[in-house]
């Protein structure tokens, strides 16, 4: 795999041909201090704080440029030499290269003298800045430079708060010209909105005449920004990153399933905004902007309660009435109905089919799912379902038909094909009130769901299940990944998740499994357990598998 | 260490004693007035000597005096003792020529403070305001002085010197504890103790010729 190696520092790291030194130090998880590079755009050799000492070819005079130092006792300038350095994002690596960074006291300097120089009219307003705290200007000038500054003039002043489109506000005073936002927009969203202007110390970003910063991923040059340029406007003095903690989730928004961390203030046990979490063969490092805003899911229209003909109910008696509904229908699958969800993860759907399977006896499964929308051929999928493969794959393994859509129940209701139905999620891709019409006449209609919905409305018990952010869970994307999402808040109200309720249910029925803990539904599924968490490829599902429950 | 040493403790010492002679129970100790009068004065000639010093000012104080003789106590809270200079009391967020607290809602003071007591809702002036962009402003600002501990690291942390502990006020009880919740009003309407609202490290305001501005039109550099 590796075609060769090189030394960094005396420590040996392997390159793939095409590797630049920084890449292959990125790789090895070695920091070459960088502003302008970045993994998944191209490299400019801008912001020169990655120069490093590549040393010659042995029996090569080493290359070096003639410059004059100060000298103080003599109160003159004298003629020396200084060592060529060489930007590392620009370097290829060969074979045998030998390149000093840390140990070189040349590349400490140089590092230093961009440090300041990056600095020299910088506002320095860290204490209204979003990016304190991951400001990469913060985080180098303690690890390379800790000097104040000499330069006596007053800073040049540049616009601040500019607007450049509804997601994103330009404060050019702070911005260091890495380009990172104009190369994200050329490379990853196929969309040269942004450029740069006038040069110098009066250099700055601006959008194209007549455009606004409106592309899909626009929060992207947030998320690259390495200094506090730019802002999102929805998290923009919000909070104080400090406070935040990241849990490992994966994006709800679509199939593409894109990992991501979530942060959230542990205080308030509330997510504040979605980070892109680097993974090649999903998301590479970047995510769409309906992904970055879809955080708010999270507390935005949740059903927190259990509900019993629609008034809030205690969540045991909720369990025991609809155990009551339920009762005495074992084995009578054809009068039941089973609707999973392609928003909930693979354990509460393998608990709820399993439980309908093997207890009601049904041979019918059904799908609920948001409706399709707009996708793209750079991260967006038009399925806007976050585990479509998932539910596939979960009734694939019960030995059951694939999951029927929404709009074929309305028609097998409308034959009055069934009088009680079991139903997961919240959202239907149908139409709502000739599905509520419908379901209004069943006899016993149990719905669990995250956020309240037209099945949750009609139903007579609805039980509140655990969101995506507050339960772990698997999902499977459009690739075929099946993913791990952590844990990350605390279940708001008397939110649980939703395979645990299933259980529940089941077991007021008397049907007991022994399943005990999340990963026994994971390992029915993915037999082999997850060890990487993030992009592990569903192992190929064999056509008949007993499940043992 | 021999056995002896625990089989047979050492002799105790005679603890010293001194016998003390029983009252004798006279007529004048058994009838109690004589008794009674002679603590009855003590009290009348604290009484007048107070009610003296008070009336003609002469009274002075017991901490300064370090308790020789006089009395110890002092009627607060008509009388105060003197706190010291750099007494940490009540906070007060310091304001503006306009009135406008100075604080620029960054949470260093929340982010030091050990008690967690200071909540603070940052937001942004709105389109067309000089100051949008050049800094924010909280639109919520409370401190629980219940909660707070006095440490006056809110006042260290302070980049602006938006919040001090010099009003040389302990907080009072009053009769509940949500009036320990001081909120953003009352925080300004606080004075120091010299009852001056003036702040050392003055900022430059829009409209300043000091102000840098926030657009190409203020460039002279």
């Amino acid at each position: 795999m590796a075609d060769g190696t090189i030394k960094i520092d005396g420590r040996t790291v392997p390159f793939e041909k095409g590797d630049t030194v920084i890449k292959a130090a990125y790789k090895a998880g070695i920091d070459i201090p960088h502003y302008c590079w970045h993994p998944g755009l191209s490299a400019p050799a801008n912001c020169r704080m990655c120069l490093v000492d590549v040393e010659p070819p042995p029996g090569r005079p080493k290359m070096q440029l003639d410059v004059l130092h100060w000298d103080a006792q003599t109160n003159d300038y004298v003629v020396g030499k200084k060592t060529k350095l060489i930007p590392a994002c620009q370097q290829p690596c060969a074979d045998g290269m030998s390149v000093l960074s840390d140990s070189s006291d040349e590349v400490s300097q140089a590092r230093k003298t961009v440090q300041e120089l990056l600095l020299l009219n910088h506002p320095v307003d860290c204490p209204i800045c979003d990016q304190a705290g991951e400001c990469d200007l913060q985080d180098y000038w303690l690890e390379h430079d800790r000097s104040k500054k000499r330069m006596m003039d007053e800073p040049v002043h540049k616009p601040k708060a500019e607007v450049f489109g509804e997601t994103i506000v330009y404060d050019a005073e702070r911005c260091i010209m890495c380009t990172r936002c104009i190369r994200v927009s050329k490379e990853v969203a196929k969309d040269p909105v942004l450029d740069m202007r006038q040069r110098g110390n009066r250099n700055e970003i601006f959008v194209a005449q007549g455009r606004t910063l409106d592309h899909e991923y626009s929060l992207m040059t947030e998320h690259v920004c390495p200094v506090g340029a730019l802002t999102s406007n929805h998290f923009r003095f919000k909070a104080r990153v400090w406070f935040l903690r990241s849990g490992r989730s994966v994006c709800q928004g679509c199939a593409t399933g894109c990992n991501a961390y979530l942060d959230y203030d542990p205080r308030d046990n509330k997510p504040y905004r979605y980070r892109p979490r680097d993974n090649e063969s999903v998301n590479g490092y970047w995510m769409c902007d309906s992904g970055m805003l879809s955080y708010p899911e999270a507390y935005e229209g949740r059903l927190e309660t259990a509900l019993v003909g629609g008034e809030d109910s205690d969540l045991a008696d909720a369990l025991e009435q609809a155990a009551e509904k339920l009762r005495g229908l074992e084995s009578d699958g054809a009068r039941v109905a089973i609707v999973l969800s392609a928003q909930h993860s693979c354990e509460d759907n393998l608990a709820l089919a399993h439980v309908g399977k093997a207890f009601f006896g049904v041979k019918d499964l059904y799908v609920a799912r948001r409706p399709d929308g707009e996708g793209d051929d750079i991260l967006m999928h038009a399925d806007k379902n976050s585990n479509s493969a998932g539910v596939r794959l979960v009734a694939e393994k019960l030995g059951l038909e694939p999951p029927r859509p929404m709009s074929a129940l309305v028609e097998a209701l409308g034959k009055d094909r069934y009088d009680y139905i079991v139903s997961l999620g919240a959202e239907v891709d149908c139409d709502a009130s000739r599905l509520k019409e419908k379901l209004s006449k069943l006899k016993g209609f149990v719905a669990l769901a995250s956020h309240e919905g037209p099945l949750s409305k009609a139903a007579h018990i609805a039980l509140p299940a655990a969101s995506w952010a507050e339960a772990a869970g698997t999902y499977v994307n459009a690739k075929g990944h099946a993913q791990l999402a952590d844990k990350v808040l605390v279940p708001r109200g008397a939110a649980h998740p939703a395979w645990q309720l299933v259980l529940a249910l089941a077991k007021a029925l008397g049907f007991t499994t022994d399943w005990k803990k999340r990963a026994d539904l994971e390992g029915v599924l993915f037999p082999p357990a997850l060890e990487e968490p993030s992009a592990t490829p569903a192992p190929e599902a064999p056509a008949t598998v007993e499940v043992q429950p | 260490m021999t056995q002896a040493a625990w089989t047979k403790p050492a002799p105790r010492t005679p603890i010293a004693t001194k016998v003390i002679a029983r009252p004798q129970r006279t007529p004048h100790v058994q009838s109690y007035v004589p008794e009674w009068l002679k603590g009855t004065a003590l009290t009348m000639k604290h009484f007048f000597t107070n009610t003296k010093e008070r009336m003609l000012g002469q009274k002075r104080d017991p901490v300064l005096e370090n308790f020789d003789g006089g009395i110890t106590t002092i009627e607060y809270p008509e009388e105060r003792r003197p706190y010291p200079d750099r007494y940490r009391g009540l906070h007060r967020l310091t304001t503006r020529d306009d009135g406008s607290p100075r604080c620029v809602a960054c949470l260093c003071c929340s982010t030091a403070c050990p008690a967690q007591c200071i909540h603070i809702e940052p937001a942004e002036y709105p389109d067309g305001d000089e100051r949008r962009g050049y800094e924010r402003y909280p639109s919520v600002f409370v401190i629980d002085e219940l909660r707070c501990v006095f440490c006056g690291f809110c006042v260290e942390a302070c980049p602006c010197d938006a919040i001090r502990m010099d009003t040389g006020m302990h907080p009072a009880a009053y009769d509940s504890r949500d009036q320990f919740i001081y909120d953003q009003p009352i925080l300004l309407s606080m004075v120091g103790r010299d009852g001056g609202r003036k702040t050392e490290n003055p900022r430059h305001e829009p409209g300043d010729p000091t102000h840098p501005g926030v657009t190409r039109e203020h460039e002279s550099h």
